[in-house]
């Protein structure tokens, strides 16, 4: 791959900007729990503008993916704890397991969902998050409603001072070095063929097909490509919340947070998610300080007027604002 | 030995509920060959073209594309193999350059899986210094003018190396000197292999630039066939267009 030095530029900076939050949060530890949800919101939204960014299609199940992650992360610490393996592994299978069923589950569900279009997609995403948390419950799969807990067998693998560092240091750094792959995996997608298709099917579908791209195929890489991420992000939040019931991890709020975070950025650019997830978390959580209970009235008005002064995300519309500058448009895709 | 048509239309039909839209069209196109069809409007004509890039199924009847029976073949499978089409209303992708435009064309068109970004790049610059849109190589697409949409929409199409090329009204809304400039083009390309279909509402002297042969289609069926000049003078084309209520088949 030949690459622009401006797209080599492009990518250091996104790294750059994980760096520096991981180092913030070790620089300030007083600030370490907005930090980490700073860390957690981007993540997340660099994982979904994989799918939604570069297809334009919006999938409601989005949080189905990361659950399952949540639940791969927690099943594999509660199976290492009660055969006595060694600890670590508890770390590394969590990650493996949640990419395998989040593949598995992305693979089934893209093949049938993704020959719908636009909205009959979105709905039919919406459906399999309830399936999937209605069968865990139902069928009493992994704890059923009771869900899966864990801190106990966290402090019989690491003892009680790893288990406080599990749950901090290493949690947070997962999730920054989760957030970076998945911005390189966008980096490397939008540089790449199936970068082009993408982006002419998220333009125009139907000229796309015509034009020789296989939409269908292209879709579902991208799909199963940011399903991956997102387990695994969830993998390791289960680190951090410890306690994982189908209604909270299935909890469709986080879908629309991941929707909200990459649109206000600016949806399928690189740093989109980056300038989405800091605004989005820093909103929140001082509103949520500020004006304890009424945090959600004022926050509406506020999405509101960003989404309309920045129709395309902040990104997008600084580049669409300037995009008779070249390099400025190149570097903000 | 016989030779293989590029392209063969066996009895197609299409129907949109109670609509006949094709009655059992049956058309061959050669290797290089320039063919109009020319129509009055609800004729069947850009039904035809979907049929034949493959954004409709026909209800019956069989598509042949150099002796392959394509009837099944989803579009990007038929626009690998070489069909690649100009749509009337252009179709740009608004939010990317004009230059990335023609290389997704580059990338997905015949021959195209072999090539890497930049050689695509570089075969979008050479098709836009072909058709005289160089300049605005790394504009956003949606900047573009009407008329400069319509060259970009050649432009994909011809970027696409493709063996059939369909071209749907693109004459139509561009300036008399674009036209004899594209008109070079297309009889340049077809010198070397290209076979184009030109699809054309209103009769005007400007296709008998572009087109050898002219194939009437008239309620969905081919009513008169020859060359250009024949059918332009035919009385029976002033009969479609101006009496179509004496006209029987």
């Amino acid at each position: 791959m030949r690459l622009s030095w401006i797209s080599r530029i492009q990518i250091i900076l996104a790294l750059a900007f994980y760096a520096i939050l991981w180092g913030l949060r070790e620089v300030f530890p007083q600030y370490s729990q907005l930090l980490t949800l700073v860390i957690f919101y981007t993540a997340l939204g660099q994982a979904f503008n994989i799918f939604l960014g570069l297809t334009g299609y919006v999938d409601f199940g989005y949080v189905a993916f990361m659950a399952l992650g949540m639940y791969g992360g927690a099943l594999a610490v509660k199976y290492v704890a009660s055969t006595g393996l060694a600890p670590i592994l508890a770390l590394v299978l969590g990650p493996l397991q949640s990419v395998a069923m989040a593949v598995v589950v992305a693979s089934a569900i893209g093949l049938i969902a993704l020959r719908l279009r636009g909205a009959y997609f979105a709905i039919a995403t919406v459906g399999v998050n309830e399936g999937l948390r209605h069968l865990i419950e139902g069928a009493r799969i992994w704890g059923g409603a009771e869900g899966v807990i864990i801190p106990g067998d966290l402090r019989k693998l690491f003892g009680d001072e790893g288990f406080g560092y599990i749950a901090t240091v290493y949690a947070d750094t997962m999730l920054v070095v989760i957030a970076s792959c998945a911005a390189i995996a966008t980096w490397v997608l939008k540089n790449s063929r199936i970068g082009y298709g993408l982006a002419a099917l998220r333009e125009d579908e139907d000229a796309a097909k015509v034009m020789g791209v296989n939409t269908t195929k292209y879709k579902i890489i991208a799909f199963i490509t940011s399903a991956a991420f997102g387990s695994l992000i969830g993998s390791a939040w289960a680190l951090k919340v410890t306690t994982i019931y189908p209604p909270e991890a299935f909890n469709i709020t986080y879908t629309i947070e991941a929707i909200i975070v990459a649109v206000i950025g600016g949806a399928g650019t690189l740093f989109g998610p980056l300038i989405g997830g800091v605004l989005y978390t820093l909103t929140k959580y001082y509103l949520g300080v500020a004006l304890p209970g009424l945090q959600l009235l004022i926050f509406a008005p506020i999405l509101v007027a960003v989404a309309t002064t920045f129709p395309r995300g902040v990104v997008g519309s600084i580049r669409m604002i300037y995009s008779r500058r070249y390099i400025l448009r190149e570097l903000l895709r | 030995m016989i030779a293989i048509a590029l392209l063969e239309l066996k009895k197609i039909t299409k129907r949109f509920g109670g609509l006949m839209a094709l009655r059992g069209i049956s058309l061959s196109i050669d290797k290089g060959e320039l063919v109009g069809i020319i129509g009055p409007n609800g004729s069947g004509k850009t039904t035809l073209f979907n049929v034949i890039s493959g954004v409709y199924k026909p209800d019956s009847g069989s598509i042949f594309f150099a002796g392959i029976d394509i009837t099944s073949y989803p579009p990007h499978r038929r626009a690998r193999m070489g069909i690649a089409r100009a749509f009337q209303i252009p179709r740009p992708f608004p939010g990317l350059s004009v230059r990335e435009n023609v290389a997704v064309g580059a990338l997905f068109g015949l021959g195209g899986e072999g090539l890497d970004i930049e050689d695509a790049l570089a075969r979008a610059d050479d098709v836009l210094r072909l058709v005289g849109l160089y300049e605005k190589r790394l504009e956003l697409a949606e900047k573009l003018t009407g008329s400069e949409k319509k060259i970009l929409e050649l432009a994909r199409a011809i970027a696409m190396s493709p063996r059939l090329l369909l071209l749907d009204e693109v004459m139509a809304g561009t300036p008399p000197a674009s036209i004899d400039k594209l008109a070079g083009i297309i009889r340049g390309l077809a010198r070397e292999g290209m076979a184009s279909v030109s699809l054309v509402e209103h009769v005007l002297r400007a296709v008998a630039k572009i087109v050898e042969r002219a194939v009437v289609l008239y309620r969905g069926e081919v009513v008169l066939e020859g060359s250009v000049e024949e059918v332009l003078r035919s009385e029976k084309l002033r009969e479609i267009y101006l009496g179509g209520a004496r006209f029987v088949t």
